[in-house]
């Protein structure tokens, strides 16, 4: 959710507090910040606060909670007044009630459409959103105000009947085709719900997700009907997904914001139009199928609280809790039960008022406590059930005593009996059903790499343990690149203790190819293993990567020495050339020191 | 002497984990990786068009509707949750560590595979408490990653957890500065989960935690990109230094 510090401002009388104190204030008690860039504070609002938090008001009510500031005014706690709800010049119809929860229109005349003022169109910039016109501008400003999606119709290019619009909700028709106000054509599939001009028996929007081409608002427009409406979450998030249109308004409608909120931002948007596009609202109709829903009550002891919490909150401060996030409350023999606002849809168990003392109180407060040593069904001489893994790593403990490296690798493949749905690597759409394809290919680096790791003598030998997936089953597999005779199988054991290591910081690899050079020598009998190689060090440079020493013997009085050099950049591709003439240095500063260069 | 074999890290620092909890009662489970969407999702409160399920993106599977590539561990947690109401079990710890997949884009911190080592202690109502969540990662992490680090909670969201909360640690890499890391997302098991579970939630609470792996070897051992972690390259396993204790 994209919030302008300014826009938040009008919310409160007294200033903001400092950057670092509201960020702290939304990380450790409401939302983390995935930006924050001038005027711009992007938090991260997620599925559960999304009915109430996607818009400025819900973030303004959230900080003047935390940080105990009060709210200027809030729109959502100043009463809406239900005048004007009949309109013989409007009709609503609804075909199915549990797809649309609640649709307001309301038609308005004489409205002057043109550039919006600074103020509005600043905002809505601020936020990253383009200036429409005034009317358009509007109705964005005040979903991204109070959160009420909203939408604009030209009327005259709606038909007419015994001087009435009609609208009705309906499910799409098989094939039905709709542009909209972008210009692109859709074809519909049947689910997908439609506000249609009913008279003309044609789309003009699709509903909860995008308005339609036919009936655009531009500068020629004078008379318009709005909608605030409250759709089916489902069904407008099926919408989207379907048509793979994603909108501002189909995120609000797929998480449910109340079907109260339409009356709010009915009465705001009208306002803000009459008061920046003139026109006259000539009356307003309100089709509420849902208005029966009863508010629901939640109940929780200050007992549970602290219960689950690990706390010793106090009844005061749940208490100072639950007014400054405005949720009425009773308290009876330290129970609470809170009647949580329309807009709060998340609050429905008592687990969910457990977040809130929690989280605004502040999770710092909690101790970290130790689990209790003993408990129910435990005693101190409980022994954890880890069995079957300790089977597995004896396996692999076998197989490292055996000389064998463990490599992991990906479980997905170019052939399978499980094909996934929705492959990230079109060359590799299955599952693997063995590990062999991907053990031959490791093996055949290893043994490309084995100069650089290994020592001279020493041959790569890799094993996985690792899930496969046939048709009729998913097992573990054990795979070696050569076979073990008396690999035992895998068993649990609960006694086996896993050999532990200590492992170092990571040295980066480079991934320029190496090159290899041979070297063996006579010197005297007593020289200085270590010194020779410090010699061979020194000379070779940085781009000497490993260093082996592969033969030593003494003959004829004299002592043969051999080594193996392994060159490598991390940022080229060597050159023979180059590497000869580092040979050609080592062998030098050798024969300098009275080896003799075989 | 003789050829000594190497074991890639992600099994070296499992083996850790498994100690660390071993010591504080955790036993390990496994389950599948090709789960059912009853025990990835639907079970753990995420049911079908809820648009949690956009926090995860997930691999389905052709001509199999309602089976996925498991998106995290906690699936293990609804399995073992199960088991105890069928034993009438009141208390468990359990650590499940083992592989996921997520359909994202591959960098060099994000990969379409990757481990979490979810985890769960429950007891009978009041018993375990969000406040030993808190000391049962401190712990971990301490031991884990070195005596200086430090946990905090801050509020988060996940449909099988409420209260839901995210870990930042604080963690200082040798001649580093110090940093906070997000690690992954915990909480107090929600009712819904004890309840598909088959445990009644009046009498059962307990937490859950599911933080993935690799980002933990990565910062405590200055590894810059996941990927070389399946790669089947040995120079990854060489590329430390592993020393028996």
């Amino acid at each position: 959710m994209k919030v302008s510090l300014k826009w938040l401002q009008t919310y409160f009388d007294q200033p903001l507090p400092p950057a670092e104190q509201t960020d702290d204030a939304f990380t450790f008690h409401a939302f983390e910040i995935e930006e924050r860039k001038g005027d711009l504070l992007d938090l991260n609002v997620l599925p559960n606060r999304a009915a109430d938090c996607l818009c400025h008001r819900g973030i303004a009510k959230e900080l003047s909670a935390i940080l105990n500031i009060p709210m200027k005014s809030d729109p959502l706690r100043t009463p809406v007044e239900n005048k004007g709800l009949v309109n013989p010049y409007l009709k609503v119809e609804i075909e199915d009630e549990k797809k649309c929860l609640r649709y307001m229109g309301a038609l308005m005349k004489d409205v002057k459409v043109g550039p919006s003022p600074d103020w509005l169109r600043e905002a809505l910039e601020a936020v990253g959103q383009r200036s429409i016109n005034n009317v358009v501008d509007a109705t964005n400003y005040v979903m991204l105000n109070i959160g009420q999606p909203l939408h604009a119709f030209d009327a005259a290019k709606l038909k007419k009947e015994n001087d009435a619009y009609a609208i009705k909700v309906r499910d799409a028709r098989d094939g039905e085709t709709m542009t909209i106000l972008s210009g692109e054509e859709y074809v519909l599939p049947k689910n997908v719900l439609l506000i249609t001009d009913a008279n003309a028996d044609s789309a003009i929007g699709i509903a909860g997700v995008k308005g339609g081409k036919a009936a655009e608002i531009n500068e020629t427009t004078t008379d318009i009907i709005i909608e605030s409406a409250n759709f089916d979450g489902t069904t407008i998030r099926r919408a989207a997904q379907s048509l793979k249109l994603v909108t501002d308004a189909s995120l609000r409608f797929q998480n449910r914001p109340s079907p109260e909120l339409a009356a709010y931002g009915m009465r705001d948007v009208l306002a803000l139009i009459s008061e920046i596009a003139g026109g006259e609202v000539i009356g307003i109709v309100d089709e509420y199928p849902a208005r029966s829903v009863q508010e629901q009550k939640v109940s929780v002891s200050l007992k549970k609280i602290n219960n689950i919490l690990g706390s010793d909150f106090t009844k005061a401060e749940m208490e100072g809790v639950f007014s400054r996030l405005g949720l009425p409350y009773s308290e009876k023999n330290e129970t609470f039960e809170i009647t949580p606002p329309f807009e709060r849809t998340d609050l429905t168990i008592p687990e969910d008022i457990v977040e809130e003392v929690g989280r605004i109180l502040g999770y710092d407060r909690l101790p970290a406590a130790e689990l209790p040593i003993s408990n129910v069904g435990r005693t101190t001489s409980y022994m954890p059930d880890q069995a079957r893994y300790k089977g597995i790593e004896k396996v692999k403990d076998f197989l490292i005593d055996r000389g064998f490296t463990e490599i992991s690798t990906q479980s997905f493949a170019a052939k399978g009996d499980i094909i996934l749905a929705n492959p990230l690597d079109k060359a590799k759409p299955a599952l693997r059903t063995s590990l062999d394809e991907n053990m031959k290919e490791a093996m055949e680096r290893a043994k490309y790499v084995a100069p650089l790791v290994l020592a001279p003598g020493e041959k790569p030998k890799l094993f996985e343990i690792g899930t496969v997936f046939t048709k009729d089953e998913e097992k573990l597999e054990i795979k070696t690149s050569e076979p073990v005779s008396d690999l035992p199988a895998i068993q649990d054991d609960a006694n086996y203790e896993p050999q532990k290591y200590q492992l170092g910081m990571y040295q980066p690899f480079s991934i320029y190819p190496f090159i290899t050079r041979d070297i063996a020598f006579w010197s005297s009998v007593g020289t200085d293993d270590g010194f020779t190689k410090f010699i061979i060090q020194d000379n070779a440079g940085a781009i000497l990567v490993r260093l082996d020493q592969f033969d030593r013997f003494e003959k004829e009085g004299k002592l043969s020495l051999a080594f193996r050099l392994v060159f490598q950049s991390f940022d080229r591709t060597l050159t023979d050339e180059e590497v000869n003439e580092i040979m050609q240095k080592v062998t030098a500063a050798l024969a300098e020191k009275g080896y003799e260069v075989r | 002497m003789s050829q000594q074999g190497r074991l890639h890290p992600i099994t070296i620092a499992i083996r850790d984990i498994a100690d660390i909890f071993g010591q504080m009662g955790f036993d390990i489970a496994s389950g599948p990786e090709l789960e059912t969407e009853w025990y990835n999702f639907s079970a753990l409160n995420v049911p079908a068009d809820h648009p949690a399920r956009d926090m995860q993106d997930t691999f389905w599977i052709k001509d199999h509707p309602g089976k996925v590539l498991r998106t995290h561990d906690t699936s293990v947690t609804i399995r073992e949750l199960e088991k105890m109401a069928k034993n009438g079990e009141t208390t468990k710890r359990m650590l499940s560590p083992g592989k996921v997949f997520r359909n994202e884009a591959t960098d060099a911190t994000h990969e379409a595979q990757f481990y979490q080592f979810d985890g769960f202690a429950v007891g009978p109502t009041g018993v375990v408490t969000l406040a030993h969540l808190k000391g049962t990662l401190t712990r971990f992490y301490k031991e884990f990653l070195g005596p200086n680090t430090q946990a905090r909670f801050r509020p988060s969201f996940f449909p099988f957890v409420e209260p839901g909360i995210e870990i930042d640690v604080w963690f200082q890499p040798p001649g580093k500065e110090g940093k906070w890391l997000e690690t992954g997302g915990a909480g107090m098991l929600h009712p819904n989960v004890l309840r598909n579970a088959g445990l009644d939630p009046e009498k059962i609470q307990g937490f859950a935690f599911g933080p993935g792996l690799e980002r933990f070897i990565m910062v405590k051992y200055g590894v810059p990109d996941i990927r070389p972690f399946y790669s089947g390259d040995i120079r990854f396993n060489h590329a430390f230094n592993e020393k028996p204790l």
